[in-house]
């Protein structure tokens, strides 16, 4: 009779000692958390730290191409929403170069590594923007197509990168209903806009489809092992053309791939296969606004040197 | 990390009376502006009734599984841990036989 009336041990001890790598990776590929003072092995910090930094830096990155429509906006609600969404997106970019200072790298050596285009951002902040079509698609799209991949990050086990991806992605929902109220918008107006939402989703289309990067060997895929990330490139690329193939499709607008359709038989949806040597290309830093992009920031950072040196003294400003 | 720098502890109460939520950390050299970066990144949509600002190095943390996990059952010390069902039952038939005599 189970009536608790006995003293049972239980095992409370943690999952892995310090040092014991086997046990660690034992309990992270089970689903277990890491703290930023956890001890965890030198190849799980580098892996966590180079994931975090990347995303760190397209959230930076990714706010220059809306920028240059926060003077060109058409009214001043779309302006305010504009500034805003920018704003978050900075603020995402301060929270995950925390995250990964934690980490043990510093923020002046991940700007400068930026700035040297030894680290890498997203291939979608690679490219110039045409029309203000080009703020509702990026908007709308490229944070729907982020947001997929961020939502399966609140589930890493790097606990306070998960953490972080909740009040991220709480952001970009926002972002995702602005983008879609432009888009909207500009459908509902003249044929002249659809026109331009239309070649605006024609030039994103390609782009869009590389984001989550080629198919992966699962079994390979150490970010996935290791629970860093929960879901692989082609998982997130299905789950975005699930959800948004309809909501594209409804408003009259045609996604530019002819042999785009979903397989009954196996759920699956079929594409041209995307240009990974051009997504190849863009992300080492030869897309068309990489270095315009890159120099922009370049200015920006000796622009506003007098800012740190005022914060934080001429000689610790300097040292990176 | 430069002498500097500094690390905070942020923690956000929703709304008035619930409990204090660690949010986040800010990175600041004092006091003044780890206020301001805990405002803009934890207060700016006006989600936050109060914000708590703690120097990361004022927090002591105790994770001692000894201490915290013991390796023995605590079960006594908990609601679940007394489980009544079947000996409620028979002492509801004993008390209404008693009264049936």
């Amino acid at each position: 009779m189970n009536d608790a009336d006995t003293i049972q041990p239980m095992n409370g001890r943690p999952p892995y000692e310090a040092g014991d790598a086997e046990a660690f990776f034992t309990h992270v590929g089970s689903g277990g958390k890491v703290e930023a003072d956890d001890w965890m092995p030198d190849e799980y910090r580098a892996a966590v730290l180079k994931f975090v930094e990347m995303h760190a830096n397209s959230e930076l990155m990714g706010v220059l191409p809306e920028r240059d429509w926060i003077m060109r906006a058409p009214t001043l609600r779309r302006k305010l929403a504009l500034t805003s969404k920018i704003q978050d997106e900075v603020g995402h970019a301060q929270l995950l170069y925390r995250v990964a200072e934690d980490l043990g790298k510093p923020r002046t050596a991940m700007l400068q590594d930026l700035l040297d285009g030894k680290t890498k951002f997203h291939n979608v902040f690679h490219y110039p923007t045409r029309s203000w079509a080009d703020v509702g698609i990026i908007a709308w799209l490229v944070d729907a197509a982020a947001i997929v991949s961020q939502q399966a990050l609140r589930d890493s086990s790097y606990a306070p990168y998960a953490r972080t991806m909740k009040k991220i992605c709480w952001e970009e929902s926002v972002h995702i209903m602005h983008g879609r109220d432009v888009v909207l918008t500009m459908m509902n107006g003249t044929a002249a806009q659809r026109g331009m939402v239309q070649e605006a989703l024609d030039r994103w289309w390609g782009p869009l489809m590389q984001m989550h990067g080629p198919p992966t060997d699962p079994a390979k895929d150490k970010d996935l092992h290791w629970g860093i990330k929960a879901k692989n490139n082609e998982q997130l690329r299905q789950e975005f053309l699930s959800i948004y193939v309809p909501r594209i499709r409804e408003l009259g607008l045609r996604i530019p791939d002819p042999a785009l359709r979903h397989d009954e038989t196996t759920g699956r949806w079929i594409y041209t296969e995307p240009d990974w040597a051009e997504l190849k290309s863009v992300v080492t830093g030869h897309g068309p606004a990489s270095q315009s992009r890159l120099q922009f920031r370049r200015d920006s950072y000796a622009d506003t040197q007098w800012v740190r040196d005022a914060l934080l003294g001429p000689a610790d400003a300097a040292g990176a | 990390m430069s002498t500097t720098e500094r690390i905070w502890e942020v923690f956000r109460q929703e709304d008035e009376g619930d409990p204090m939520v660690h949010a986040g950390n800010v990175n600041a050299p004092d006091e003044e502006l780890a206020m301001h970066y805990a405002r803009e990144f934890y207060g700016r949509r006006g989600e936050s009734h109060r914000l708590w600002i703690v120097p990361r190095d004022a927090v002591t943390e105790l994770d001692d599984p000894d201490l915290l996990k013991p390796p023995f059952d605590r079960s006594h010390k908990k609601p679940g841990g007394y489980i009544i069902k079947h000996k409620l039952e028979a002492a509801k038939q004993r008390a209404a036989g008693e009264a049936g005599e």
